[in-house]
C-alpha cells in the first residue's frame, strides 16, 4: 500500500476523540518527510478527507505540500483550497498545531499578494484569527497578516473588528509591533486618531533590546497624529520606554521633530513653507497625506485656543488671528468644528460674532453614569490582571535569581522585599 | 453571488444595514475567487457607507473600484460625487449631487431616504451652530430655495425678519434621560466607599 494511502486511512480513523488525535499527531510528525510530495497530487489526497472532520490531518498535508515556492498558476489553484480549509476546519484540531496552521495561513497571504488580489485573503484570515485564538485577549501571529491584507485591499473597516479587542497575551514581540503599526495605520485611515495614537504609542514604548524599523516608522506617525489630535507633541517618552528607544528614536525622525517645533509656534505660513521644502522626505516616508492633515489641524488648534480666552469674538477677528482670508472662511472653520463636537459655540451672522460656550454635558445623564461605570469596570479588570501578573513574576525563578544576584548593587531599602537569593 | 439579503434589506428600507451586508458579501465572494467587480452593485455599496456617514469607507471603496467601471457606469461616479462633496464639506454641493443625476429605479428610494436624512442633520447642525443666519445661507445649506427654506424653519419655530433677510434660530432644549436606576447609584457609592476606606 502506498504510504500516502496508509496515512490517509489513519487520518480517517483517528480523528474523532482527543486521545486518538494526539496519537495521530505523533504519527503525522514522523511522517512529515513523506508528506512533502508533489503538490499536484494535493487535491486527489485532500478529496479523500473531510476538512471539517479530519482537520488535523488535512493541516499537516496542506502545510507540507505547500512548503515550496509556487508559481502564479499554482497559487490560483491553492488559494481557494486553503481558504476552504480555513473556513471548515475544526478549531480544536488546528489549535493542536498552531505553528502549522499559522504557516499555512501565511502562505495564503503570500499567494494572494503574489496574485495581486489581497482582498481574497481578508475574510479567510479573519476566520483564521478567530479560530486560532483561545480568547480575544490573545494576539496570534495572524493578526498582523490580516491587518496588512486589510490595508492593501483598502478594506480598512474590516480591520477595525479585531482592533477593538484588548490584547494581553502575545506569542512573539514582532507580532505586537506589526499589529500595532498596521492597526495604527488603519485607524488613521478611518480618522480614529485617538485609537491610532494609543496603538502607535504601544509600538514606541514596547520593550526592545535593539532599535527596529517598525518602531522608527511608528514614531514618525506618532508625532504627526499627536499634533493632529492634541495640537502638541511631547519629546519626552514615558519612563517605561526602553533605553534604546529613548536614545535613538529622535535621530531617525529629525524632520518630524522640526515640524513639531514649528507647529508649536502656531505660525501657519512657516509650517507650510517647512512642509514644502521638506516635501520629498515626507513623501518618501509615505507620510505626506498625514503631514497635510497636520497643517490643516493648525487652524483648528488656533481657533480652539481662542475659546479659552474669549467669550465672544467677531468672525473678522478670528480670521485675522488664525490667518484665514475672510470672515466667511472663519465661519466655515467654526461651523465644521461645531459639527465635529470640537468646540461649543454659536454663530451670530447678523452681528458677525461668535459666542463660545461651555460644554453642555452636566455629567448627570443616565448615559454618562453608564459610561463612568463601564470605565471603572474596565480599570478594575485591568488592575486585577496587573496584580496577577505581578504575582506571577515574583514567583518566577529567572526573575528571582537575577534580582537576587544584583541586589548588592543597590541600596538595601530600595529592594526590601526581594530575597537575598532564591535557589529552587 | 447571492444578493437575496441585500435585496430584502433594500425592500424593507433598513438602509443603515446596507454597508455591512455589502462588505460581508464582497469579502466572501472575493475569498471564493469570483471575479465580482463587473457585476458588483458599487453604487448601492457606496451609498450604503454614505447613508451611515462613513465617508472614509466610501472613499476607500471608491479607490478600489477598477477604472473601467468608474468610466462606464455613470451611476457609480454619481454616487461617489455625493461622497466627495461630503468629504470636502461642500454642504450645498451635496444637494446638487443628489439632484444632478437621473437615478435608476433601484436607487431612487435609497437616495431619497439619504436626502431626507441629510436635510434633517443639516437643519440640526444649523440649529446648534447659529443664533441668527441669513435666509440665503440657510437655503444653501438645506438645498432649497429661499421661500421653501423659510417655511421649513418657521415650522420648527424659528422667526424671520424679512427686512434684514435674517432668520432667528429657536434653540431646542434637549431632554436627556435623567432618571437613574438606583442600583447604578448604589454601585458608584460602593466604589467611592471602597476608595475612601482603603
Amino acid at each position: 500500500m502506498d504510504p500516502m494511502e496508509a496515512l490517509v486511512a489513519q487520518i480517517r480513523g483517528l480523528s474523532s476523540c482527543a486521545g486518538d488525535l494526539s496519537r495521530l499527531q505523533s504519527i503525522l510528525k514522523q511522517a512529515d518527510d513523506s508528506l512533502r510530495f508533489d503538490s499536484t497530487r494535493l487535491s486527489a489526497v485532500l478529496s479523500q478527507l473531510d476538512p471539517s472532520k479530519h482537520s488535523l490531518g488535512c493541516l499537516y498535508i496542506l502545510e507540507a505540500s505547500t512548503a515550496g515556492p509556487v508559481s502564479k498558476e499554482q497559487a490560483d489553484i491553492l488559494v481557494p483550497v486553503i481558504a476552504r480549509f480555513i473556513n471548515s476546519s475544526a478549531a480544536e484540531h488546528i489549535r493542536m498545531a498552531p505553528d502549522k496552521f499559522a504557516s499555512v495561513c501565511k502562505r495564503l497571504k503570500d499567494q494572494v499578494m503574489l496574485l495581486n488580489v489581497p482582498v481574497r485573503g481578508v475574510a479567510p484570515l479573519l476566520t483564521a484569527v478567530r479560530k486560532l485564538q483561545t480568547t480575544t485577549e490573545h494576539l496570534t501571529p495572524l493578526h498582523p497578516e490580516f491587518l496588512l491584507l486589510c490595508l492593501l485591499s483598502k478594506c480598512y473597516k474590516a480591520g477595525l473588528s479585531i482592533l477593538e479587542d484588548d490584547v494581553f497575551e502575545i506569542d512573539q514581540p514582532r507580532d505586537l509591533f506589526l499589529y500595532c503599526y498596521y492597526g495604527g495605520m488603519i485607524c488613521i485611515g478611518q480618522k480614529r486618531f485617538k485609537k491610532a495614537l494609543e496603538l502607535l504609542h504601544n509600538v514606541v514604548t514596547a520593550p526592545m533590546s535593539t532599535i527596529n524599523a517598525i518602531a522608527v516608522e511608528a514614531y514618525k506617525k506618532y508625532i504627526l497624529v499627536s499634533l493632529i489630535q492634541h495640537g502638541q507633541f511631547s519629546t519626552n517618552l514615558p519612563k517605561y520606554t526602553s533605553s534604546v528607544a529613548q536614545r535613538n528614536l529622535k535621530g531617525f525622525c529629525q524632520p518630524y521633530y522640526e515640524l513639531a517645533n514649528i507647529y508649536s509656534t502656531g505660525k501657519i505660513a512657516e509650517l507650510e513653507s517647512y512642509v514644502e521644502t521638506n516635501r520629498e522626505k515626507f513623501e518618501n516616508d509615505n507620510n505626506l497625506g498625514l503631514v497635510k492633515q497636520v497643517v490643516l489641524s493648525m487652524y483648528k488648534q488656533n481657533i480652539q485656543r481662542l475659546t479659552q480666552t474669549y467669550l465672544t469674538l467677531s468672525l473678522q477677528d478670528i480670521a485675522n488671528t488664525v490667518h484665514l482670508n475672510s470672515p466667511k472662511e472663519a465661519e466655515t472653520h467654526v461651523l465644521q468644528m461645531i459639527q465635529d463636537g470640537e468646540i461649543f459655540a454659536t454663530i451670530n451672522q447678523k452681528d458677525g460674532m461668535v459666542r463660545f460656550l461651555e460644554d453642555p454635558e452636566q455629567h448627570k445623564s443616565c448615559e454618562m453614569i453608564e459610561h463612568i461605570d463601564s470605565s471603572i469596570q474596565r480599570i478594575m479588570a485591568l488592575s486585577r490582571k496587573l496584580t496577577a501578573m505581578d504575582e506571577q513574576i515574583s514567583c518566577d525563578q529567572l526573575y528571582l535569581s537575577k534580582a537576587g544576584r544584583e541586589r548588592h548593587r543597590y541600596d538595601f531599602d530600595d529592594f526590601d522585599s526581594v530575597p537575598q537569593r532564591f535557589n529552587i | 453571488m447571492d444578493f437575496s439579503m441585500l435585496t430584502a434589506t433594500m425592500a424593507s428600507k433598513s438602509f443603515e444595514k446596507i454597508a455591512d451586508i455589502c462588505d460581508n458579501i464582497m469579502l466572501q465572494v472575493a475569498a471564493e475567487g469570483i471575479a465580482y467587480q463587473d457585476e458588483w452593485p458599487y453604487a448601492i455599496h457606496l451609498l450604503g457607507h454614505i447613508y451611515v456617514d462613513d465617508i472614509n469607507s466610501a472613499r476607500f471603496l471608491w479607490k478600489s473600484i477598477p477604472s473601467s467601471i468608474k468610466e462606464n457606469q455613470p451611476e457609480v461616479s454619481a454616487a461617489w460625487k455625493i461622497g466627495q462633496r461630503l468629504w470636502t464639506r461642500d454642504y450645498g454641493g451635496v444637494h446638487e449631487a443628489i439632484r444632478g443625476f437621473e437615478w435608476s429605479q433601484e436607487l431612487q428610494v435609497l437616495v431619497a431616504a439619504f436626502s431626507e436624512l441629510y436635510t434633517k442633520k443639516i437643519f440640526q447642525l444649523l440649529q446648534s451652530a447659529y443664533s441668527t443666519i441669513s435666509i440665503q445661507d440657510a437655503a444653501f445649506f438645506l438645498g432649497m430655495n429661499g421661500d421653501d427654506a423659510t417655511n421649513y424653519v418657521l415650522q420648527q419655530g424659528w422667526a424671520v425678519d424679512l427686512a434684514s433677510h435674517m432668520l432667528t434660530v429657536k434653540k431646542q432644549v434637549i431632554m436627556s434621560e435623567q432618571k437613574l436606576d438606583p442600583s447604578k447609584l448604589q454601585r458608584l457609592t460602593e466604589y467611592v466607599f471602597h476608595l475612601e476606606h482603603r
